[in-house]
């Protein structure tokens, strides 16, 4: 039977809670972890601010140039952190009452399979929420830096609460997959890395197998230009063979990583200088363009040679004819957000099938109670 | 099917209730078949002793029982529920007790209780009664506040039983109830499931105190090998003969004169090496308590240099002991 009761599950979140609220150094973590966003925020402030007052800028500009860099550290830095903890928080939760002898009791109970897993799936993600909710004075300070609207607080809010609950689901599924609790936490932070170390590693690797050979339109030089006449060269189409990598055939790999949907999702900062110094806009940029493609036409052209006139003003160039390739604009992060929610729907539901009783096959090397 | 509160809290004094009946129970770990051909039937408003050596499959049994593990053959009813396909229904009609279990160490007795209460969809306020009426009962009352990790075994075990009580279960499965309390509480578990019985709950045992379960149970079920065996009743039969444990200072004096009036004796080697060298004892067959007086006279008139006479065992410890299994 696998109904599901608001009653059921808030029994077995409570207790979960409880327990964890009672018999782990909880206060401390939490301590812990403030003062850790706390000095992070500080230090990146510092940095981030002594380089713009380095570069001169004055004070309206000086926020526009720090103040995006400062939020783009701070949000990593959180879903950095939580990556790192909410692991530890559901990892343990199923094998982890089945070794102490409490799970079988709960199981005959009136309690169904599915109230359980989602009741300690829910005590979990409570967990890894107090943590992000004692981050949220940082991003407030982050956001004084300015160049950030205000609602990228919320959404980045939203996306990490998301990404620690697929996590916590991910971790869930592991233990009760897995017999012993250490095996289920190395098998969850394996996951969690796979998402964010491995994505980019197989995406940089899988360049050579998505490049190919091709004809490309060039806009440039012509061969027969005398580069010692000092006159502009008359530019022209020249059709060239070259390595084009079609990473709009990879682009899903950058896709499924947290910290890339995590920069996707968030709003574009607000000025138009912002360009390179918001961290959070560059990812979304190169994801992208990844997602793109190569483009048909290259020019090789326009800006390489500056004509100056007598009083040493530049001349303006010819207007070139290639069509400046507009990047992908539609969103990455729904498609990565998907993935991760489908990786979490399959811990969850891995976890409920093992909770289900009666058990026609035991895990390997685990006794029912 | 839908349980609802009202069917789980007021359990009818049922003597109607089915109890529990196994047929032809099969259940195999790999190569290792743990139960293999079970047939039991435990009456409502009976305490049933489950007897076996370790490793017989009672542990399995009662889990077949209390719903955790589909049978590979057989057919099960507790409380007239088939655990498997109508699992609830017989979940919400089953206390068990495993042998070994856990506490959540850092609620108090009382939360661990609320908290199974509400696990089986209790009324809230019938679960703090139905709480606090049971840690009486089990005399946790002084502990009901403080968190599980002060309890000592026995206290845990207590909390135990009043855990699988909670929801007043029509069926009682206990697995080594009496491991780790002390005689007082030995003595109240025995009253309490002499008590359930009286109201109608079938009480399945198991455990090794043999003597204890001869006060309380009315049947018992013998298992071994994953099977149930009748065992030989030839040690209990109907004129009142059973075996006597007789020790003497010198077990060759004892032994000499046993011979010398013909007696049936064997050697016991339950206590052999006890007492001072040279010393001994021997089982015999005895009719009733005045064979046992004139064969205690006889020997001290022989010069026998007596230090003992008593009965070998309990109804249960005797035929435990002729079952003709080992250990494994």
């Amino acid at each position: 039977m696998s109904r599901m009761t608001w009653h059921g599950v808030r029994t077995v979140a409570l207790l979960e809670l409880r327990q964890r609220v009672r018999s782990t150094r909880w206060v401390v973590a939490l301590v812990v972890w403030f003062l850790v966003v706390g000095a992070i925020t500080a230090l990146t402030w510092a940095a981030i601010g002594g380089l713009g007052a380095g570069l001169g800028a004055t004070s309206g500009d000086d926020r526009v140039l720090t103040g995006p860099p400062i939020f783009g550290a701070v949000v990593f830095f959180v879903l950095f952190l939580g990556l790192l903890v909410s692991p530890t928080l559901s990892a343990t939760s199923v094998n982890g009452d089945r070794n102490a002898g409490t799970l079988a009791t709960l199981q005959v109970t009136l309690l169904s399979p599915v109230e359980i897993a989602v009741g300690k799936l829910l005590a979990a993600w409570v967990a890894a929420l107090a943590f992000l909710a004692v981050s949220v004075p940082f991003l407030v300070i982050a956001l004084a830096a300015g160049g950030v609207p205000v609602v990228s607080v919320v959404v980045c809010l939203v996306v990490l609460a998301l990404l620690l609950a697929v996590i916590c689901a991910i971790g869930l599924g592991f233990s009760a997959l897995s017999p012993r609790t250490s095996g289920s936490a190395v098998l969850t932070f394996l996951a969690v890395a796979g998402l964010t170390v491995l994505t980019p590693i197989v995406f940089a690797l899988s360049l050579p197998s998505v490049t190919t050979q091709e004809e490309v339109r060039v806009w440039t030089v012509p061969a027969t230009y005398d580069w010692e006449s000092g006159e502009p060269p008359e530019c022209e189409w020249q059709t060239q063979t070259m390595g084009v990598s079609h990473t709009e055939r990879t682009w899903w790999l950058l896709a499924a990583n947290p910290f890339v949907i995590l920069a996707d999702a968030a709003p574009q900062a607000r000025a138009e200088t912002a360009g390179v110094s918001d961290p959070l806009g560059a990812i979304r940029t190169a994801v992208r363009s990844a997602r793109t493609g190569p483009a048909a036409e290259q020019d090789w052209c326009t800006g390489t040679f500056v004509s100056l006139t007598a009083d040493g003003t530049a001349i303006d160039e010819p207007q070139s004819p290639v069509e400046v390739p507009e990047p992908d604009r539609s969103l990455v992060w729904p498609y990565g957000l998907a993935v991760n929610v489908l990786l979490g729907a399959i811990g969850l539901t891995v976890a409920i099938r093992r909770l289900s009783i009666p058990q026609r096959r035991l895990p390997r090397g685990t006794r029912v109670a | 099917m839908s349980t609802t509160a009202d069917d789980v809290s007021h359990a009818p004094a049922a003597s109607t209730s089915p109890g529990i009946r196994v047929t032809g129970l099969h259940r195999s770990f790999g190569a290792v078949r743990a139960l293999d051909g079970v047939d039991l039937t435990a009456r409502a408003g009976a305490v049933t002793a489950l007897v076996g050596p370790n490793g017989s499959g009672k542990t399995a049994l009662l889990l077949v029982l209390a719903g955790l593990l589909v049978p590979d053959e057989g057919e099960v009813r507790v409380a007239g529920h088939d655990p498997v396909t109508d699992g609830p229904a017989a979940r919400a009609r089953t206390g068990w007790m495993p042998d070994a279990f856990g506490t959540w160490d850092s609620l108090t007795a009382r939360e661990v209780l609320l908290t199974f209460a509400a696990a089986y969809r209790l009324p809230r306020a019938t679960a703090v009664e139905r709480a606090a009426e049971l840690l009486e009962t089990v005399h946790l009352t002084e502990y009901a506040d403080r968190p599980a990790s002060v309890l000592s075994r026995g206290q845990k075990q207590r909390l135990g039983l009043a855990r699988a009580l909670v929801h007043d279960p029509d069926v009682l499965l206990l697995d080594e109830p009496a491991s780790g309390l002390d005689p007082r509480s030995r003595v109240d578990l025995r009253v309490l499931l002499r008590d359930l019985a009286s109201r109608g709950t079938t009480v399945l045992v198991s455990s090794h105190v043999l003597a204890e379960l001869d006060e309380m149970a009315d049947d018992a079920v013998f298992l071994s090998r994953g099977r149930t065996v009748v065992p030989e009743r030839s040690a209990a039969t109907g004129d009142g003969t059973r075996e006597w444990r007789l020790r003497a200072l010198s077990l060759e004096t004892l032994t000499t004169w046993l011979t010398s009036v013909g007696a049936r004796w064997r050697p016991d080697d339950l206590t052999a090496g006890d007492g001072p060298p040279g010393s001994g004892g021997v089982l015999l067959p005895v009719v009733g308590e005045e064979g046992a007086a004139r064969l205690l006279a006889d020997a001290v008139a022989a010069g026998v240099p007596m230090t003992g006479l008593a009965p070998a065992a309990g109804a249960l410890e005797r035929a435990y002991l002729t079952l003709e299994e080992e250990r494994r």
